[in-house]
């Protein structure tokens, strides 16, 4: 317990003590926080924007974060995915269109209360539910993060490969759509990471003999492409908006007395079940919101308010998807395995600035993880600080017409993919990848998968390599050492589940819901 | 593996109605698995599996094409149609790679590896797409995706001989032709003060060196 507590304030340490000193050097600004400030800002501004998810959000503003130093940019990241988490819930709030599948279930019952003058209670107890679970998830993060890490550190390369191959198909089981599709469109993203350079030998690959392939296709440009392009592409095609925003004036933010008592016992179950559910890979978030939701709706004396603006039905899911988003790092930071597509983008991000996430992190950079497990927490009170008051600046930004927004996002992503590398040729690939993520949408192919398999892919193959190379090249290996056999029967008997008829059309109903 | 990648026709006297949409869609695959193939031809070291999926893969193609093939779910059809292309194009580029070697894996190991794995995903997912009743493909609108994607590549094309001002003034005025809804004043209003905001967010702010103007 000492240990945790040692641990969390050397973060916070990190955190709030790295200050640079400006005007004369008398006035110190924790740069740090600052990160946080503007990442939840910025994360909160483009999540705000209906259609746009966190994913897609992350995606774009990934290039600015490139310019900060390793921990500010990890800080600034998680701040944006915070930020992008609450814009969303405000859109559903406030105009009744989900930013993403997390905040779907909100809409049932925060944009009822909108309608009833509201809108203020709403979004103040889901900021509320939302630092709540923060609180308790940063901690169990930290919590966990150890006996886990010296978990992995046992783990050979054909562990780890079985381990990778678990995490892809609890990925792929847990998320909507086809299995067998969302199998293909993570072997798509594994041939897709080969291209380029091979690690031991420097060969090129599928190269075809173009330069700007020889280094491989960069991580930016396939999130940016299949996420942020693939995303406005599909937006435009949508008929002209209807929107239903709650014209009326926002008044009394604050949520009554008794709010507050009636959502209290929601936003601890709801925190306590999208912790759990969160260190699941896969849709996680999604599937906790879900089931806090439901299952408030069951232990409600009267079941019939939810859906007609009962303040439990948003306290719950809102806490959920905050604790199961902020679990979801721990598959990350601990094992290096991202369990979904934002973590995905969250190793992007570290591969960039030269940290390889895993085990390894917490030993060798402890400045590094703890910093970013506090932040996770100021993250969630940046929220609660800038965000309330700054309710009104967000209605006046969904007023803003689509049809000025897309190409301002446009030339904000072209502006941020060129800067990365300054290469007009990532702005070109990413086009590409704009494309390849529309028709995918078009065959009903989830994105993320791909952006999954394209992450995990070197790693992949370089535990394949030197696991055959170990057993001198005996493939048995994978199930002969007791670990990896587990690992690698679990994850067949979970898609033989995911298989069977009866499971499928139950895994249809939960996310058709 | 390979030989599901062209179902076998449902009895003689299955041959349904032929849909229009599958003779242009029959004719794309076609075409695009016989260019596999010659591309098979043209690079050197290319072995037998790629040439017999791109020779399946056109045959798919022309039977979808002619009505030979029935298809009840057209997304998955294409979708996975595309799946056993990519992989072929993958082993055709990386047959010259060196392979196995002793217990080693090769550079060109993985790849072939992966790519056949992929190569029988797409064929299980386009099998099911002609068995299985789906949604028909859904329309694609030209206008807006078009000029979007004219408008990244603009910038893409201007930002070197032009700077940061012309290119995302320009990209900006392209990209929103795609509204159906544009006004002109409006537009422009909008583009120079979404130029003027990148400039102050990563010029000023962030600092990034670009070059503002054409120079000469």
């Amino acid at each position: 317990m000492t240990e945790l507590l040692s641990h969390l304030g050397q973060g916070m340490g990190v955190v709030f003590f790295h200050s640079v000193y400006w005007l004369f050097g008398s006035i110190p600004i924790p740069l740090n926080v600052m990160w946080c400030l503007i990442g939840a800002l910025v994360g909160t501004l483009v999540g705000v924007l209906p259609g746009i998810g966190t994913v897609a959000t992350i995606a774009m503003l990934l290039p600015i974060t490139f310019g900060l130093p390793p921990v500010g940019a990890l800080i600034m990241l998680a701040g944006i995915y915070y930020g992008a988490q609450y814009g969303g819930s405000t859109t559903s709030v406030l105009v009744n269109i989900p930013g993403e599948a997390t905040s779907v279930i909100t809409c049932l019952d925060g944009h009822q209360m909108a309608r009833q003058g509201r809108a203020g209670p709403a979004l103040s107890i889901a900021a509320i539910g939302s630092f709540f679970a923060g609180c308790v998830a940063t901690v169990l993060v930290a919590a966990l993060g150890a006996p886990l890490t010296s978990l992995a550190l046992l783990f050979g390369p054909a562990e780890y490969f079985s381990l990778m191959v678990l995490g892809l198909i609890f990925a792929v089981v847990l998320a909507k759509g086809s299995v067998l599709k969302a199998v293909a469109m993570v072997l798509t993203g594994l041939l897709l990471s080969m291209v380029g350079s091979d690690l031991e030998t420097g060969a090129g690959r599928m190269t075809f003999d173009i330069a700007e392939l020889a280094d491989g296709i960069g991580f930016a440009n396939i999130a940016m492409g299949v996420f942020g392009f693939a995303e406005i592409i599909r937006n435009l095609e949508l008929p002209a908006e209807s929107r239903d925003i709650v014209q009326a004036k926002i008044t009394g933010l604050m949520p009554t007395r008794k709010d507050l008592i009636d959502s209290a016992g929601a936003i601890v179950r709801g925190t306590a079940l999208g912790s759990l559910l969160g260190i699941l890979p896969g849709g996680g978030a999604v599937i906790a919101s879900f089931a806090a939701y439901t299952f408030e709706k069951k232990i409600a004396k009267d079941p019939s308010r939810f859906g007609r603006g009962a303040i439990e039905g948003v306290a719950a899911p809102e806490s959920a998807n905050n604790a199961a988003a902020q679990t979801s790092f721990i598959p990350l930071l601990t094992l290096g395995i991202p369990p979904n597509a934002v973590m995905a983008l969250m190793v992007g991000a570290m591969t960039i600035h030269g940290i390889v996430p895993g085990p390894q992190v917490m030993t060798k950079q402890p400045e590094l993880f703890w910093g970013m497990i506090s932040s996770m927490w100021i993250g969630n009170l940046m929220l609660i600080v800038i965000n309330l008051p700054l309710v009104g600046l967000w209605v006046s930004l969904l007023r803003v017409p689509y049809r000025l927004l897309y190409p301002s996002i446009i030339v904000f992503c072209c502006i941020g993919i060129y800067s990365i590398n300054n290469s007009p040729t990532d702005v070109l690939i990413s086009a590409i990848f704009g494309v390849i993520g529309f028709w995918l949408v078009k065959h009903d192919f989830e994105p993320a998968p791909m952006l999954l398999g394209f992450v995990l892919g070197p790693l992949m193959e370089e535990n394949l390599r030197r696991a055959m190379l170990i057993a001198r090249g005996d493939a048995t290996v994978f199930f002969t050492r007791p670990i990896s056999a587990v690992l690698l029967t679990t994850a067949i008997i979970l898609l033989v589940i995911a298989a069977l008829p009866k499971i499928r059309r139950r895994r249809d109903e939960v996310f058709v819901e | 593996m390979s030989e599901s990648v062209t179902p076998s026709p449902q009895g003689a006297g299955g041959v349904s109605e032929v849909r229009s949409h599958n003779v242009i869609g029959g004719t794309i695959v076609a075409v695009l698995g016989l260019a596999l193939l010659g591309f098979s031809f043209y690079m050197p070291n290319t072995t037998m599996v790629p040439r017999i999926l791109a020779v399946l893969i056109a045959l798919a193609g022309i039977g979808t094409a002619m009505g030979v093939i029935p298809v009840q779910g057209p997304r998955d059809f294409y979708g996975g149609l595309v799946l056993v292309m990519a992989p072929t194009l993958a082993l055709i580029s990386s047959a010259e790679l060196p392979g196995q070697r002793g217990f080693a894996f090769g550079p060109g190991t993985a790849p072939r590896l992966f790519s056949l794995i992929l190569a029988a995903l797409g064929a299980m997912v386009a099998v099911g797409g002609v068995f299985a009743e789906g949604p028909p493909i859904e329309k694609y609108k030209i206008r807006g995706p078009l000029l979007v994607i004219i408008g990244i590549l603009a910038f893409a094309a201007m930002i070197r001989p032009l700077g940061l001002f012309p290119a995302t003034f320009l990209a900006f005025m392209i990209s929103i032709l795609g509204s159906t809804e544009m006004r002109w004043i409006e537009s422009l209003i909008a583009a120079v003060a979404m130029t003027v905001f990148c400039w102050l967010l990563f010029v000023f702010l962030l600092g990034l060196p670009f070059q503002l103007w054409p120079r000469f």
